[in-house]
C-alpha cells in the first residue's frame, strides 16, 4: 500500500538519530519560550527562526515544526495558569482553564490539554497523510462568499459562547469587529481609525490586545483588594485526570478533533474558528452548560484538541499548495525558501523524503510533547505557589519583551497598556472579553470577504445563497441562532405568563 | 546598594561579556532593518546576504524586522538613525513607489539616505488560472482586450508590486479590468488556484512551483530578457507591451551622512556576499540572480532609485491610488 | 430613600457603549460609503457603529427597574503602576538599552502591590533582568542593544 510505504519512508527520515534530536530540541525550546507570558507560537518561531538556518532542510523543518507544537502547548499553559493567552486559539482555553486553575485543578487542566492535544495531533497527522490532496481541493472551493458565510457562522457561535447576557456579548463582538478594522483599508488604501498614527496602519497587534484584555485585566482584578483576595488553592496534589474526568473528556476530544481538522485546512480564518467552534459545540451539547465559564473540563478538552488538530491540518495547504494558512505557516515558508525549497505542489513528487519526513515528525513531535510535558506539569503548577506579587512583575517584564520583539513597535506596547485598562473597565462592567477577541480577529476577514464577494459577483448579493457551500454555512448559522434564542424566547414567554398570572 | 550603582554593575557585567572590539569599522554588530515581517520574501533575501556579509565584516549583521505601512515605518526608522553605518536598511521597489503612494511620508526618499548597492532583481510573471482560455501571450492580449471588465485581476494590496504591474498592464492595454485586492500574495494565489479570479502578476518566488506543477498558467515575463528558469516564456516586450516592465529590485541603504568609506566597506562586503556560490544557488531557487559587482555599488543603486521614482510617479498618479 | 431601583453597572456599560459608538461613528464620518459593487471604506464601519450605538441604548434602558451587584473595589494602585510598565519599556528600550529598560520595567510593575517591600522588589528586578538578558539577548539573539546610546559616556 502506497500510504504505508510513504509513511515508512517518512518515519525512516524522521527517526534518524539527528532528526529525533532536533525534534526534541524544537519541542523543548518551543515549550520553554512559549510558556513565557504574552509570547505565543508566532513570536516564538520568529525568535527561534535564525537558529534553524544552519541545519539541513529536513532537520530544520522538523525542528521548526517541533517549536510550533511546543509553543502552542506552552501558550495554552500560560492561558490556564495565569490567564495570558499568547495566541487566538488559546484564548478559548483561558476561559475555563483559568477557572479550573483557580479551583486548584490546574494540573488536571494541563494534563487534559496535553492528552487532548496528543490525541488530536495523532488523528490529524494521519488525516494529513491520507487526505492531503483531496482536502486541498475542498479548500480551493472556498471563495470569498464561502469565507464570508463561514465568518457569519463563527460570529453567531461567539454569541452562543458568552455566558453573560446576549445583549452585552453582541456589543462586545461588534466592538471587536470595529477594533479589528483599525488600519489601512486594503481596497482603497484609506487609513481608518488610526488617529493619524502610522504605526497602526497595519492594524492593532493581536497579542497586545489579548495580553491586555485577558492578562493585564486579570492582574488588576487580583490587585483590587490584596488582603481579601482569595488565594489560588494550593491543593494541587493530583495531576492526572481521574476515571470519571477521563470519561467526561472523551466526547469533547473526539468532537474537537473533528472540528479542528476540518477548519484547520481552510487558509485564513479557519484555524482561528476551530477552538471557538469546539467550545460552542461543547457548551450546547453539555448537560451542565452553566458550568462553562466556571471551570468546565470539557471547555478545556474540546478547544485544546480542536486547536491542535487545526495546527496539524494547517500544514496541508502549506505542503500541497505552498500557501500559508496563518502567520506561523508564513514563517515556515520563509524558512523553507532560505533552505532552498520553494513550497508548492512540486514538493511531494520532487522531494518525497522531505514531505513524508515532516509528516512523520509531526506525530513524533506530538508524542515527545506529551511525554515531556506530563512530568513538567508538576513544575508549571508549582509556579502558582509563588506569591502573586512576585509573579506579576515577572509577567509584565516578559509581556513587554514578547510584544515588542514581534515588530519592534513601541505603539504595540502603548496598545498593551490601553487594552489592559479597557479590559479592566470592561470586566468591572461585567462584559466578557472572549467575544471581543473573536470579533477582533474576524472583523477584517468578514469585511474583506464581503466586499470581495460583492466585487466578484458584480454587485449581486444572491451570490451568498446561490453558491452551495456558502448557502449551507448560512443555513447552519441560522440553525445555531434558532437554537440560541429559542430557549430564551420560551423562557421570556413563561416569565410573561407567570407575571400576568400574578 | 543604590539603584544607579546596581544598574552600573549589571551593565558593566554585560559590557564585559561583549566581544572584544576590532580596529576600525565595524566595531560592533550591524543592524539590518527589514521593513517587512520575518519570513517574507524580502526578509529571506536579507537573511541570505546578512549571513555572508557577517563573515566578511567580522561582525554580526543582525536582521531586525520593523514591519508596517508598506515598509515606510522601517525606512523611516533608518532615516532617523545615527549615520554611523551600524543601522542599514534593506528595502525593495517599494522604496521608490512609496514616495508617490504615501503623500505624508515622514522622510524625503531621495535625500534621507545614502546608498550601498543593489542586491537582486526578482522577476515577475503574468499568470492566470489554469483553465484560462488563451493559449499564448498574443492570444492573451487580444482576449483581455476583447473581454475587458468581464475579467478579474488579483493583487496583493495597494502599492504592492502585483498592483503596480496590474496598473501598467491596464494602462498599456487600455482596458479596465475588475481589480480584486487581497492582503498579501498568499491569499491572492489561493484564489487564483481555485479559479475564483482570472489574472495576476506575481514574483517568481511565489509562482515558479505553481507554474511547474501546472496549477496555474504563465503568459509572460515582465523583464527585458527571458528567464533561464522558463526559457519558453516570452517577455512582455516580445508581446508588444514594452511598457509593462516590473521587477522587485532590492537595495541596501544607510542614513544620509554616513561616511563614504563606511558605505564603500559595506558595498565591498555586499559584492563579496553576492559572489558567493551558495547565495547564487539560493537565489536561483527564488527565480532570481544576485546583482553583479557593477550593480552592487552606491552609484548604481542611487541611479536605480531615482529612475524608478520618476518612472512610477506618473503611473501611480494616473491611476489615482494612494496608500494613506 | 425612595429612589427607583437601578443597575448602576449596566447603566455605565450602556453609556460606555454609546460613547464608543459615537467615537467610531465620528471617525467614520469622513470615509466614503461607496456602492454595493464597490463598497467604500466607510460602509462596514458605519453599519457597525450604528449597531453598537443601538445596543448601548438597549443596555442603558434595561438597567432601570432592577438592581445589580455592586462594582466592588477598584485597583487604583494597580493601574498606576502596572499600566505604565510596558509603556516605559517601549519608550526606553532603544535609548537606555535592553538591560536597564527591563530592570526599571520590572521595578515599576513590582510597586503595584502594597505587599512588595523595597529590598525584595530590587532583588526581583535584578533577577528578572539577568535571566531575561540571558534568555532573550544571549540565547535568542534578539537584536536590541543591551546598553543603549543614552548611557554612552
Amino acid at each position: 500500500m502506497e500510504l504505508l510505504s510513504n509513511l515508512g519512508l517518512g518515519f525512516s527520515v524522521a527517526s534518524s538519530f539527528a532528526n529525533l534530536g532536533f525534534c526534541l530540541i524544537g519541542v523543548l525550546l518551543g515549550t520553554l519560550i512559549g510558556v513565557l507570558p504574552g509570547i505565543g507560537a508566532t513570536a516564538t518561531i520568529a525568535m527561534l527562526l535564525p537558529i534553524t538556518f544552519q541545519l539541513e532542510p529536513v532537520s530544520s523543518l522538523i525542528m521548526l515544526a517541533g517549536i510550533y507544537y511546543g509553543a502552542q502547548y506552552g501558550g495554552s499553559t500560560t492561558a490556564i495558569l495565569i490567564n495570558m493567552p499568547g495566541e487566538s486559539s488559546s484564548a478559548v482555553t483561558a476561559i475555563d482553564g483559568y477557572q479550573m486553575a483557580r479551583k486548584g485543578r490546574a494540573g488536571t487542566a494541563l494534563a487534559t490539554a496535553a492528552l487532548g492535544s496528543f490525541f488530536a495531533g495523532t488523528v490529524a497527522t494521519f488525516l494529513v497523510a491520507i487526505f492531503a490532496p483531496p482536502l486541498t481541493a475542498i479548500a480551493l472551493e472556498f471563495g470569498a462568499a464561502e469565507y464570508f458565510s463561514l465568518m457569519v457562522l463563527g460570529l453567531v457561535m461567539s454569541v452562543a459562547l458568552a455566558h453573560g447576557t446576549v445583549l452585552k456579548a453582541l456589543a462586545m463582538v461588534i466592538l471587536g469587529l470595529l477594533l479589528g478594522i483599525v488600519g489601512t483599508d486594503i481596497y482603497t488604501g484609506t487609513p481608518r481609525f488610526t488617529l493619524g498614527i502610522t504605526q497602526f496602519a497595519d492594524g492593532l497587534n493581536f497579542v497586545a490586545l489579548a495580553v491586555g484584555v485577558f492578562g493585564i485585566a486579570e492582574i488588576l482584578r487580583n490587585l483590587e483588594d490584596e488582603h481579601e483576595r482569595q488565594v489560588m488553592t494550593r491543593n494541587i496534589n493530583r495531576l492526572f485526570p481521574s476515571g470519571p474526568e477521563l470519561r467526561q473528556i472523551i466526547g469533547p476530544v473526539l468532537r474537537g478533533t473533528g472540528v479542528g481538522s476540518v477548519l484547520g485546512i481552510l487558509p485564513g480564518g479557519g484555524a482561528i474558528l476551530a477552538s471557538f467552534a469546539s467550545y460552542t459545540l461543547e457548551k450546547k451539547l453539555s448537560k451542565h452548560p452553566e458550568e462553562f465559564g466556571h471551570g468546565a473540563i470539557a471547555g478545556v478538552a474540546g478547544p485544546e484538541s480542536a486547536n491542535n488538530a487545526g495546527a496539524q491540518t494547517s500544514f496541508i495547504p502549506l505542503l500541497t499548495l505552498g500557501i500559508p494558512a496563518n502567520p506561523v505557516m508564513a514563517l515556515m515558508i520563509g524558512a523553507m525558501i532560505i533552505q532552498g525549497i520553494v513550497p508548492g505542489p512540486g514538493v511531494v513528487t520532487e522531494q518525497p523524503d522531505l514531505f513524508w519526513g515532516i509528516i512523520a515528525s509531526m506525530w513524533i513531535g506530538n508524542l515527545m510533547l506529551v511525554v515531556l510535558n506530563l512530568p513538567l506539569i508538576g513544575l508549571w503548577v508549582k509556579l502558582l505557589t509563588v506569591p502573586y506579587y512576585v509573579l506579576f512583575p515577572i509577567i509584565m517584564a516578559m509581556c513587554s519583551i514578547g510584544v515588542y520583539s514581534v515588530n519592534s513597535n513601541v505603539y504595540d506596547l502603548f496598545a498593551v497598556a490601553f487594552f489592559g485598562f479597557l479590559g479592566y473597565v470592561l470586566s468591572k462592567l461585567r462584559f466578557e472579553p472572549a467575544p471581543l477577541l473573536l470579533g477582533f480577529v474576524l472583523g477584517p476577514l468578514l469585511e474583506e470577504n464581503l466586499r470581495r464577494a460583492m466585487i466578484l459577483s458584480r454587485g449581486d448579493p444572491t451570490t451568498f445563497v446561490t453558491r452551495p457551500i456558502s448557502a449551507g454555512l448560512l443555513v447552519l448559522a441560522l440553525a445555531v441562532l434558532v437554537l440560541v434564542f429559542l430557549p430564551q424566547i420560551r423562557k421570556r414567554r413563561e416569565e410573561v405568563f407567570t407575571e400576568s398570572d400574578g | 546598594m543604590s539603584v544607579s550603582k546596581l544598574i552600573g554593575a549589571v551593565s558593566a557585567a554585560m559590557m564585559l561579556a561583549a566581544p572584544a572590539f576590532a580596529q576600525g569599522y565595524p566595531e560592533r554588530q550591524v543592524t539590518m532593518i527589514v521593513p517587512f515581517a520575518a519570513g517574507g520574501p524580502t526578509d529571506t533575501v536579507a537573511r541570505l546576504v546578512a549571513e555572508r556579509m557577517s563573515a566578511d565584516l567580522g561582525q554580526q549583521v543582525i536582521v531586525e524586522n520593523v514591519g508596517g505601512a508598506g515598509g515606510t515605518l522601517g525606512a523611516g526608522q533608518v532615516a532617523k538613525a545615527d549615520p554611523d553605518g551600524y543601522t542599514v536598511l534593506l528595502h525593495h521597489i517599494g522604496m521608490a513607489t512609496s514616495d508617490t503612494l504615501y503623500r505624508n511620508l515622514a522622510y524625503d526618499t531621495e535625500n534621507a539616505f545614502d546608498y550601498v548597492g543593489l542586491v537582486t532583481d526578482v522577476p515577475m510573471v503574468v499568470v492566470a488560472r489554469k483553465d484560462f482560455e488563451p493559449a499564448d501571450f498574443p492570444a492573451f492580449v487580444s482576449y483581455v482586450k476583447a473581454n475587458g471588465d468581464k475579467l478579474t485581476m488579483a493583487n496583493a494590496g495597494i502599492g504592492a508590486a502585483s498592483h503596480l504591474c496590474g496598473m501598467l498592464m491596464m494602462q498599456a492595454l487600455d482596458v479596465p479590468l475588475v481589480t480584486v485586492p487581497y492582503k498579501g500574495t498568499g491569499p491572492a494565489m489561493t484564489d487564483l488556484l481555485g479559479g475564483q479570479v482570472d489574472i495576476m502578476c506575481d514574483q517568481t518566488t511565489n509562482t515558479t512551483q505553481q507554474i511547474k506543477g501546472g496549477t496555474i498558467k504563465a503568459y509572460a515575463v515582465t523583464m527585458p530578457e527571458r528567464l533561464a528558469l522558463f526559457p519558453d516564456l516570452p517577455t512582455t516586450i516580445e508581446g508588444g507591451l514594452p511598457d509593462v516592465q516590473v521587477s522587485i529590485w532590492h537595495g541596501i541603504y544607510t542614513p544620509k551622512g554616513t561616511p563614504a568609506e563606511v558605505n564603500q566597506r559595506l558595498s565591498a562586503s555586499l559584492q563579496k556576499a553576492l559572489a558567493d556560490e551558495s547565495v547564487a544557488t539560493s537565489m536561483a531557487e527564488l527565480g532570481t540572480a544576485p546583482a553583479t559587482a557593477e550593480q552592487a555599488t552606491p552609484e548604481a543603486l542611487k541611479a536605480k532609485l531615482e529612475s524608478e521614482i520618476a518612472r512610477w510617479k506618473p503611473v501611480i498618479e494616473a491611476a489615482g491610488v494612494y496608500a494613506d | 430613600m425612595a429612589t427607583k431601583p437601578r443597575d448602576d453597572t449596566d447603566m455605565i456599560a450602556g453609556l460606555l457603549l454609546m460613547a464608543a459608538a459615537a467615537f467610531f461613528g465620528w471617525q467614520t464620518a469622513g470615509l466614503e460609503i461607496g456602492t454595493s459593487l464597490r463598497m467604500g471604506p466607510g460602509y462596514f464601519p458605519m453599519v457597525l457603529s450604528g449597531l453598537l450605538f443601538l445596543l448601548g441604548v438597549l443596555v442603558f434602558l434595561k438597567s432601570f427597574g432592577r438592581t445589580g451587584e455592586p462594582m466592588g473595589p477598584v485597583a487604583w494602585r494597580g493601574m498606576l503602576f502596572i499600566l505604565p510598565a510596558p509603556v516605559f519599556f517601549g519608550l526606553t528600550v532603544r535609548g537606555l538599552g535592553f538591560v536597564p529598560a527591563l530592570f526599571f520595567t520590572a521595578l515599576i510593575a513590582s510597586q503595584a502591590s502594597a505587599r512588595m517591600r523595597p529590598l525584595p522588589a530590587l532583588v526581583l528586578a535584578v533577577l528578572v533582568t539577568i535571566i531575561s538578558t540571558l534568555i532573550f539577548s544571549y540565547g535568542l539573539g534578539l537584536p536590541f542593544r543591551r546598553v543603549g546610546p543614552w548611557l554612552d559616556f
